[in-house]
């Protein structure tokens, strides 16, 4: 059974992480001065999460163009952002397929380190499995 | 010289850094390794030649070209990447691969930051000005080549095959024992290794782990520097490691995603082999081209007779394709993940041996005073040899190649 039981019920997860992250002041000028557009097309529920610095956090469609595209499915996406799921692990594994500059992808990484953060404790409160 | 980017849509940057690394090469790179292929290796790296220009090259960023800014690495897109490549091998095969794996610890530690790697080894480095923190690529052993990277193939989930260096655990920590061979770039000067090691031994060549090991470390020793044909500016040598203590959080792969990793080296590594010896290849042709319309045999110049110009027409084409598939297949592989390896072997194999061939006929171009050290042409000859081996040797990376065909 996945980990997300909907489209919807993913959205409020990953999305409120994202916007969360966003509103880290610190972390939001590192992601606009960054000017990396990221999206993320999740399968299983089926859904897209855009990080657009012209658009902030969107899920669902958007007209933005994206520097970087992660392919990964929901639970792996749940085990990622709880340190489950290491990024070598991932690649090796065929868990995440990214299309982007590696540069790119790499700068993103710090970026998006205090998600890791906080996602545990949001996962936590929609009920999610932990382990 | 220079030559016509087909690409039309170079941004003024990319001209710009075409022109500094250019620059860079011809000035620096090309008359310091003329200069040292006439050392011995143990004269080479006490020469204040060499560490002039590996400093510059420090100076100038050239080292953290893979490495994004964000950590103060040069950042550059997949096409800056391969026209800084094509340029430095342009100048100097040699320093080309030494700036190449330079990064290889720092580049991977960006991977998979975690706080220590980034405090320890990937801001220093690309914060070094001064060549004091210099990469080396450990993999190659006395018993152990080519084989592996060969990800893929039979021999490399065969359990009574597998490296000689072992990693095993000892409460937080890892200690490695083992050796590696003289054929480690920058082996002898480096002051970090991305290690390439055995975790279990059970599961074969697969079962390895990836480690960044500061090598000033109790228990590293150095062999000596390799005397070998080519790129004698290059540095190699063999490192020991006698139960050296590190810490686990510099294990950055363990034998779980070991095999998946190697996979993204090997691309890398290959890509950017492409490109350098793209940069071969051309000053090669470069050099006989000049020296044809320079040289008069018959009463007229040797560009003027047609088996020369049918001969160099032939270079012209070869450095063109090179160009074209190594451009190609470093940019999509630095774009996409996991990458399409065959391509990036394709591009390494078919560049390096572009490159010999041309240097080969450029050679026969300049005849007599091609063999003798008055023109350059020869030392990119033993270059280009050297690199149909180098890197994994071209025929046993086309049998892992094939695998994916």
């Amino acid at each position: 059974m996945a980990v997300f039981k909907d489209t919807e019920q993913m959205y409020e997860v990953l999305g409120g992480l994202f916007t969360s992250l966003m509103e880290n002041e610190a972390v939001l000028i590192k992601f606009l001065d960054a000017k990396i557009t990221i999206l993320y097309e999740i399968n299983d529920p089926k859904g897209q999460i855009w990080l657009a610095p012209s658009h902030g956090v969107v899920c669902g469609p958007c007209d933005a163009t994206p520097d970087v595209t992660m392919w990964i499915s929901g639970d792996d996406c749940h085990r990622f952002w709880l340190k489950e799921l290491k990024l070598p692990v991932a690649i090796a594994m065929r868990k995440i397929k990214t299309k982007g500059s590696l540069p790119k992808v790499l700068k993103m990484l710090p970026l998006l380190g205090p998600a890791y953060d906080a996602y545990p404790d949001i996962a936590r409160k929609h009920g999610l499995p932990i382990k | 010289m220079s030559y016509i980017d087909l690409n039309i849509e170079l941004t003024d940057e990319h001209e710009q850094l075409k022109r500094e690394t250019h620059k860079f090469a011809k000035d620096i790179l090309r008359p310091a390794s003329l200069e040292l292929d006439k050392m011995g290796p143990d004269e080479v790296i006490k020469s204040d030649i060499y560490w002039k220009a590996m400093k510059k090259g420090f100076e100038l960023g050239y080292h953290s070209i893979f490495i994004p800014d964000t950590w103060g690495g040069m950042g550059l897109d997949p096409l800056g990447i391969h026209i800084v490549l094509e340029e430095l091998g342009w100048g100097s095969a040699d320093f080309a691969v030494a700036f190449g794996v330079s990064c290889f610890p720092a580049f991977f530690s960006s991977m998979m930051p975690n706080e220590k790697l980034i405090d320890e080894i990937i801001e220093p480095f690309c914060a070094n000005t001064d060549a004091t923190f210099i990469g080396c690529w450990g993999i190659t052993e006395p018993d152990h080549g080519t084989d592996t990277l060969c990800v893929g193939t039979e021999h490399f989930d065969h359990p009574e095959i597998c490296c000689q260096v072992r990693a095993t655990k000892d409460g937080d920590d890892w200690i490695i024992e083992g050796q590696k061979s003289s054929w480690v770039s920058n082996g002898t000067v480096a002051t970090h290794a991305m290690l390439f090691l055995t975790i279990d031994p059970s599961m074969g060549m697969a079962g390895g782990g990836i480690c960044i090991v500061p090598l000033n470390l109790p228990g590293v020793r150095r062999g000596a520097p390799l005397d070998k044909m080519g790129q004698r500016a290059l540095n190699q040598g063999e490192i020991f490691f006698d139960r050296v203590r590190v810490p686990n959080d510099y294990m950055v792969v363990d034998h779980e995603s070991y095999t998946g990793m190697v996979d993204l080296t090997l691309a890398t590594a290959n890509a950017s082999m492409g490109a350098m010896f793209t940069g071969v290849a051309r000053a090669a042709f470069e050099e006989a081209l000049a020296y044809s319309k320079e040289r008069i045999q018959g009463g007229k110049a040797l560009f003027e007779h047609q088996n020369i110009k049918h001969k160099l027409f032939n270079m012209f084409q070869k450095v063109e394709a090179a160009r074209a598939l190594s451009r190609a297949a470093l940019i999509y592989n630095l774009n996409n993940t996991p990458p399409l390896t065959h391509y990036s072997i394709a591009s390494k194999v078919f560049c390096t041996q572009t490159a010999f061939e041309v240097a080969n006929d450029a050679v026969q171009i300049l005849g007599g005073i091609g063999l003798s050290r008055e023109y350059p042409v020869e030392k990119l000859f033993r270059d280009a040899r050297a690199a149909l081996i180098e890197d994994g040797a071209n025929d046993s990376l086309m049998i892992t190649g094939a695998h994916c065909l």
